[in-house]
Order: structure tokens, then sequence, then C-alpha cells
């Protein structure tokens, strides 16, 4: 069964189309990342994967559930992760945690259990007693990651979990998201070349709505006749962009 | 259940670990209570004032606070709406009904402590001012006081799903001034009669001061009492469908 399967999956906001007819497979187990400029869509395709938009024509599906007509099925089995980092300011890391997985289980001692696994897997022990205003960006983009991952989702979507960050934050996060590589199906969307590289096991790129091309690296450095992929991706961009004209 | 108690738990700590909630939702509501106070021992026994009587002004107060109570709610919602926080929590399996009661519910119990707080310091006043104050009486209006705060919760979390950052606490603040004085909280309507005494009837505000204020001296008569507590009751319930429905509605615009 794929993870998430989507046929001719369109948005439209009154008269610009965000995602156009988006035809896409991703692999259960596999780190898929939606590489595009600003407003290529990415955004967008999330939403409607996660439910939190609704598609305005064609289907979609994760794990076999219909993004239509199976909303609260899906809504069990996925975690997100937005752009800005979706915590509670006032409470601590822990009490972050705990309060999600309270969301998802009633029992206390699974509920406390599942908040110290995640704790020790993610290294918040440092700051697990800290409110998270007070957290470095690095440290909230952890923690909103962290909670999107206490229900154990089949699907996580981290919607540019890196956007801001200093290198070395930026590179403590990739090695967490890189712990959960075949655990899970995760969707990243970036715009950074070097993250999508280095994380992903394929990669699409979306241009004006559009997947202009879809595969591994190499896939995409043999596509474009480029080498590297910010090289690759940008003639594909630039192609895509032309044919749209 | 147990989305509507964690989601409420963090909605309690959030605001209770917001010093401005202290200031305008406790400091502010006592040190008017103190100055009307002042206000009123310097007002000629012969006027035949007594608004500002400690008796009197408890339950105004009482009421004044839950204005504030109002305020927050509306920040609450607005700001978890303006961030991606409400985001996070629609995509988890939360229902609109469990977002709409772990707002309220917290509130009212943060309403509910606040008029203990405030009922203790009128008692206070009055044993310094040298005026009776019916302990059963504040007693059984802390209870009372609820169908109000309710009221004004679902106020606040109306204008905090309509409204962005900005314009909500705006409102807000009308409502406040609004109630202040034609709620007659510092304003005697019954006193004043004519139009100004139909426009305060014509608002919910007038009956939750009224009925506190009875309550306050146990004084339970169909128009002091009855017929307030009703219409403030009848408000609080037709405030928290039409509150819950937009917020509904305004979620499933978000996610359209």
């Amino acid at each position: 069964m794929n993870a998430i399967e989507t046929k001719d999956l369109t948005k439209k906001y009154k008269t610009k189309t965000a995602v156009d007819a988006l035809n896409l497979t991703v692999n259960e187990g596999e780190l898929f990342s939606l590489l595009g400029v600003n407003g290529a869509g990415k955004t967008t395709t999330i939403r409607m994967l996660s439910c939190l938009s609704t598609p305005t024509s064609g289907e979609a599906y994760v794990n076999g559930k219909s993004c239509k007509d199976e909303k609260d099925e899906i809504k069990k089995i996925i975690g997100i992760s937005p752009q800005d980092t979706a915590v509670a300011d006032n409470l601590t890391v822990r009490e972050n945690l705990d309060f999600m997985a309270s969301v998802y289980y009633t029992d206390k001692a699974v509920i406390n259990e599942k908040v110290d696994d995640i704790i020790r897997i993610f290294n918040l022990s440092e700051v697990e007693n800290q409110k998270a205003k007070t957290l470095s960006g690095g440290w909230k983009r952890k923690l909103s990651i962290a909670m999107a991952l206490i229900s154990e989702p089949k699907v996580l979507f981290l919607d540019e979990p890196t956007l801001g960050l200093d290198v070395l934050a930026r590179r403590e996060l990739w090695h967490a998201i890189e712990s959960l590589k075949g655990k899970m199906t995760i969707i990243l969307t970036t715009h950074y070349m070097e993250e999508a590289e280095h994380l992903s096991d394929r990669i699409a790129i979306m241009i004006s709505g559009k997947i202009k091309a879809c595969g591994t690296v190499a896939d995409l450095e043999e596509l474009s006749g480029k080498k590297g992929l910010e090289e690759a991706f940008v003639a594909i961009a630039e192609r895509g962009m032309s044919e749209d004209e | 259940m147990n989305k509507i108690k964690a989601f409420s738990t963090r909605n309690r700590k959030e605001i209770l670990r917001d010093p401005l909630s202290y200031i305008f939702c406790l400091a502010f509501p006592l040190v008017m209570l103190i100055i009307m106070t002042v206000v009123n021992s310097s007002i000629p026994k012969q006027a035949g004032m007594t608004v500002f009587r400690i008796d009197n002004l408890s339950a105004g107060i009482a009421v004044f606070g839950q204005t504030f109570v109002m305020l927050f709610t509306a920040l609450t919602v607005t700001k978890d709406r303006s961030g991606s926080f409400l985001v996070r929590m629609y995509a988890t399996p939360m229902k609109s009904t469990d977002f709409t009661i772990g707002y309220i519910l917290p509130m009212i119990i943060i309403s509910f402590f606040q008029s203990i707080i405030i009922y203790i310091a009128s008692f206070i006043i009055s044993i310094i001012t040298d005026v009776d104050l019916n302990i059963g009486g504040m007693l059984l209006s802390i209870i009372t006081l609820i169908p109000s705060a309710i009221m004004f919760i679902c106020f606040g979390l109306l204008f905090g799903t309509l409204f962005n950052e900005k314009s909500a606490p705006g409102l807000c603040s009308i409502i406040i001034s609004l109630s202040s004085f034609l709620g007659c909280i510092f304003f005697d309507a019954d006193a004043t009669g004519g139009a100004m005494l139909k426009i305060c009837k014509a608002l919910p505000f007038y009956y939750c001061t009224k009925s506190a204020r009875s309550c306050v001296k146990l004084d339970f008569s169909s128009s002091t009492f009855i017929i307030p507590i009703i219409i403030v009751i009848v408000c609080a319930t037709v405030l928290g469908i039409l509150s819950s429905a937009v917020f509904k509605s305004k979620m499933k615009a978000d996610l359209s």
C-alpha cells in the first residue's frame, strides 16, 4: 500500500491555482521531499494531505484513506509540524508534550511513557522544564517536531522544518529527522537544496503548483543533464517556468 | 473528554502564567473596589446615593472583573488563531466542541475564583467601613454569577473567533465600557429612570449586576432576582450556542 497517493489533486483560490492536477505516489517508510520556490504549492499540498484544506478537485489518499471522506481516520495516523513553530508558549517543554499526548491517549501511565520516550529520543531533557517561549529557534523546532511525533504517526508532515535556523541548529535537526527514517513515512517541504539532498529518498520539484520532476537526486541530475541538485533544480525550474509561459 | 481536559488545562496554564491576566482580572477590579469605597466615603449621607456602598459595589465589581475574563478569552483565541497553534490542533482528532468547551471551561473556573477573591476583599472593606455584608449572600452570589461569567466568556470567544488580535481587544473594550456604565456597576440607573433606564434594561449587563446585587442582599424576589437571573441565563445560553456555532463555522471555513 502506498502511504500517499494523489490523483489530479487540485486546489484553486478564486483565480489562482495553487496546486494543479497533482499526481503523486509516496511509498511507505519513504522520506519524500517537496522542493520548490516560494508559492510553488508545497504547503498547500501538505495542507490537503493533512486534511487542513479541502481539494477543489481530484483525490488524495493517506495510507489508503480518502482525504475527502475519511478525515477523522486520517487525523489519527498523521502528525504535522507546521511552518511556524506551533507550540504553547507559556507551557514547559514537558507540558507541551504532555498536552499533545493527552489529546491522543487517556491512560496517564501511557502518556508519561510517551513523553519520557520522546524527551529521550530528541535529547530534550536539558530544556524539559523550560517554558517554550524562552527556547531558541532550534529547540522550538525540535519541540514542534517532537509534538508531532508523540502520537506515533504513520505519516509525518514537516513543513519547512529548518526555516530560519542557523547552520548548527539545522544540522542537529537533520540528525533528528534522519533518526526517524524508515520508521514512518515523512513528507518534507523545503527550499534548501542541501537539506532535500541530505535527507530525502526521493524529491519532487514543484513549480507553479505542478510537479515538474520526481525521483532520486541521480534521477533529477540525469533528467536535467546537470551535476548537483541545485543545478538540476535550477534547470528543471527554468524549463518548467518557460513551459508554463 | 480527554481532549477537552487536555485543551482546557493548556488554556488555564497559558492564562494563569501571564502576569497581565492578574493585573487586569484581579488587581484592577480590586483597585476599583478600593477607589469607589473611598469615593463612597466622600459622598454625604443626605445625597442618598448608595451605588458605591460595599453591599452594592461588591457584586458590581465581581461583574466588572468578569468583563476582563472576556478580554483574556478573546486574546487567547486570537493568539491561537494568528499563529499556527490551531492549525496543528485542527490536524488532530479534536472536534470543534472540544475547542469551544476547552476555551470556556477554564475561564469559568478562573472567573469563579476571581469572584471569591473580590468578595473576600469586599468583606474586609465592609468590616473597615462598618457596613453589613451578608456572608451567605456572597457565597450564593458566587454561584449565581456563573451564568454572567459564561455570557462574558462567550462574548470573548465570539470576538476572538471573528476578529484578529488588533480588533478583538478593541471590541472587548467597548463591551467593558458598556457593561460598566449601562450595567449600572458605577451608575444607578434605577434612581435615574427615564430613557437611560430603558436603554440599560435593553441590554443584558444590567441584569447581571442586578441579580448579583440582589443575591448578596439575600433578596430573591421576582423583579430583583428571579427575572434578572433568568434573562442572564437565557443570554448566556444564546451566546454559548452562537459562539460555538460561529467557531465551528470558522473552523470549517479555515479547513476549506
